[in-house]
């Protein structure tokens, strides 16, 4: 296996030194910090041992809401993404008229920044003026009209809407290059043999594009896990504590000064990311075959 | 063959661009060069929306004509101002002048003022600087400030005075009367209170601006809470206010939207006689009657106070919005030669001519105040006064957002008044054992 590397070692050595000053070192020194009270009121930093950590799991505090709230952004946005992105793909990778000008209007939403999407959504979704509840009021659906971000039962849910409809055009161009890259001729074959579309799809691409599905996955679970910038935008954690998740909490430490709480919330997050990410990448490769 | 022609094209066009791009930048940063070197510099001034009125940025653009010197104005939505603000403090990237609320005791546990600030003691209407907001803006003797904010009014219950007679009302004078009032408004179709809770901060105000009526009932209370002998959840009296003003939530008296209501509609809204009452500063009456668009005159509206706990104390708030240069500024000659334009009899002036919000500032450099007959006649109406809490209590100010959030968490039932009250203790303690306060 070694003999057939083309390379030698030492070649990756700028980038693992930079990786290493720029990446791995702040990442270890703040989760150095997470044991201590560092903050913005003393210029004393003291050793406090689990104390930051005990707060964070404690169920006097909030923190344990604002992770739940994380995971479950992580898991509703990952699956509606990766679902609605496999159906816009196989769709989209079929010669059907004008699919170019298709995968152009639903990849565009990805390509708008976080911020302009929560503030033109923040717009649509007034209760009031927003233009989604004076369309529902036009088209006399009065009763179908919501406090979008502001009630409590939804505003959650309006904040995943959002980034479902951000977020799945990129899913989908990624599939369908995965979807393109599977050779025709196991579909030729396979019409031969007279299999049906789902047939295809069951034993051909889905089996084939697992690879590719698993990157998808595992970008959108980290995407999920680091949410800040679209519920800052959209509700600022709200209403109330609603929909706040674990770095708009950070944030939240951070500007109040109190830095050690803030770093102890993103060493919990990294530990959460390393090792979901870890065991989604075993599972999803598993019987990934390398050629 | 045509797609190749195509793509050159394409290309072209792209190179050409960018190049033009580039060009007009670099013309640009010429120019822009050129004015500087001649004209001056550009300040940043960061505020908290509403804290900047057009009064001034309109002094901003007479400022630029005299001196050169160009002035941005950066202003954040009152929800995120502090989190942004302290984000980029902390981080060494202020701006050339931050907005900020004073408070001698909270620019320094809040802001880290000495840290972040200069010392403006030197400055030239330091001289004619009203001393108590000298005093809410100066650390150990050090003038760090400028408050730039009408802090010789308050925030009081404004009402529809039309409204109220047509539905036979008379000013509340209890908390039963106000509900009763509200009631009748509510069956006559009319929303009885814009209470605005998008922006975060205008609901905590019930809490926290009976500060007279809180000492009064509770002796000691501003003592005990300052030296860590009681706490909020302990005393009786803030309990009743949270579940008061919940009661008012859940009764409907806010209205449908009130979470999502912003401070910045209040004119509109009362204006159009939607809603019946508010609560806002004494001048904000002539900005609801512009809203109005002629049905309305001033003296179709009056104030009373916070009606919770059957208040009758009115509210004082010596502190408010001021103006601090930061320390890491590389501008801060000019952000000086700012704070002295405006601060100037003229400048006061126009600001006090101006805008409506502002009747004085709290300088005395020989301006003439514009308080309205009603104003005057309803400060004195009252023989006891009080401080508002946010000014008098240590560590309570700079939790303000945090504590709209948690009342927000009680009005959608998420949290209880007992919660809320502990919630306050809590951060109280932690900010003062961060800062190593003794009485924790």
């Amino acid at each position: 296996m070694k003999k057939s590397k083309l390379y030698p070692w030492y070649f990756a050595l700028g980038a693992i030194l930079l990786y290493t000053a720029l990446c791995v070192v702040p990442g270890i020194i703040g989760i150095g910090y997470s044991f201590t009270d560092w903050s913005a009121y003393s210029k004393e930093v003291n050793f406090v041992g689990l104390d930051n950590f005990k707060k964070v799991f404690s169920a006097d505090d909030n923190y344990l809401g604002y992770i739940k709230n994380t995971l479950l952004f992580t898991g509703v946005t990952t699956v509606a993404k990766t679902g609605l992105g496999l159906l816009l793909a196989l769709a989209l990778s079929r010669n059907v008229k004008a699919k170019n000008f298709h995968r152009g209007v639903m990849y565009m939403p990805s390509v708008l920044s976080v911020l302009i999407v929560g503030l033109v959504f923040t717009s649509i979704l007034n209760p009031k003026t927003g233009f989604l509840n004076e369309l529902l009021r036009g088209i006399g659906l009065e009763s179908f009209t919501q406090k979008w971000l502001t009630d409590p039962a939804i505003a959650f849910g309006s904040v995943m809407g959002v980034d479902i409809w951000r977020g799945t055009g990129y899913i989908m161009t990624i599939l369908i290059v995965g979807i393109l890259a599977i050779p025709n001729v196991y579909y030729e074959a396979a019409s031969i043999d007279g299999a049906s579309g789902f047939q295809k799809f069951k034993s051909i691409t889905f089996p084939m594009l697992k690879p590719t599905l698993a990157v998808t996955i595992v970008l959108n679970v980290l995407y999920g896990l680091k949410v800040f910038d679209l519920v800052y935008v959209l509700t600022n954690g709200g209403p109330g504590h609603k929909t706040e998740v674990m770095y708009t909490a950070v944030f939240k430490q951070f500007s109040q000064g109190l830095y050690a709480e803030g770093t102890t919330i993103s060493s919990v997050m990294f530990v959460f990311m390393v090792i979901i990410g870890f065991f989604m990448i075993k599972i999803l490769t598993k019987d990934e075959v390398v050629e | 063959m045509k797609k190749r022609i195509v793509a050159v094209c394409m290309i072209l066009s792209m190179t050409a661009a960018v190049i033009a791009g580039c060009s007009n930048k670099s013309g640009e940063a010429d120019n822009g060069e050129k004015k500087d070197s001649k004209k001056g510099k550009t300040i940043s001034i960061m505020a908290s929306q509403d804290w900047v009125y057009d009064a001034e940025m309109e002094l901003g653009k007479q400022f630029e004509e005299e001196t050169g010197i160009k002035v941005d104005y950066q202003i954040v939505p009152a929800d995120q101002y502090y989190n942004l603000l302290m984000t980029k403090l902390n981080s060494g990237e202020g701006p050339d002048i931050f907005g900020g609320q004073s408070g001698s005791f909270d620019l320094v546990s809040q802001y880290k003022i000495q840290d972040n600030a200069m010392d403006l003691s030197d400055q030239p209407w330091v001289e004619y600087y009203d001393e108590f907001a000298k005093e809410q803006t100066s650390v150990d003797g050090k003038v760090y400030g400028a408050t730039f904010y009408d802090t010789t009014t308050d925030y009081y219950i404004v009402y529809n005075k039309k409204l109220f007679q047509e539905n036979n009302l008379e000013v509340p004078k209890s908390f039963s009367e106000f509900e009763s009032a509200c009631q009748t408004l509510l069956d006559a179709g009319i929303t009885p209170f814009y209470q605005p809770v998008g922006d975060g901060w205008h609901h905590v105000m019930w809490f926290c601006e009976i500060g007279g009526k809180y000492e009064e009932l509770v002796p000691n209370i501003v003592d005990d809470l300052n030296n860590n002998k009681t706490t909020f959840a302990e005393t009786n009296e803030f309990k009743k206010v949270l579940e008061q003003v919940n009661g008012l939530a859940q009764k409907g008296y806010f209205g449908d939207n009130y979470l999502s209501d912003e401070f910045s509609d209040m004119g509109t809204y009362l204006g159009s006689g939607e809603f019946a009452m508010s609560a806002c500063k004494a001048g904000a009456i002539a900005e609801i009657v512009a809203a109005s668009e002629g049905a309305y005159t001033e003296e179709d509206f009056g104030f009373f106070l916070y009606p919770v706990l059957d208040n009758d104390v009115l509210n004082e708030h010596p502190c408010g919005p001021s103006r601090f240069i930061y320390s890491g500024s590389e501008n801060a000659e000019e952000a000086k030669q700012y704070l002295e334009y405006i601060t100037k009899k003229d400048s006061i002036q126009s600001m006090i001519d101006n805008e409506p919000r502002v009747e004085n500032l709290p300088y005395d450099a020989g301006q003439t105040p514009a308080y309205s007959e009603e104003t005057e006649k309803f400060l004195e109406s009252f023989d006891k006064r009080g401080v508002v809490f946010q000014d008098s209590i240590k560590y309570l100010n700079p939790q303000w957002m945090e504590i709209g959030q948690d009342m927000v968490s009680m009005f959608i039932e998420d949290m209880t008044p007992e919660q809320v009250l502990k919630g306050i203790d809590d951060r109280r303690a932690t900010q003062a054992e961060a800062a190593g306060d003794e009485a924790w």
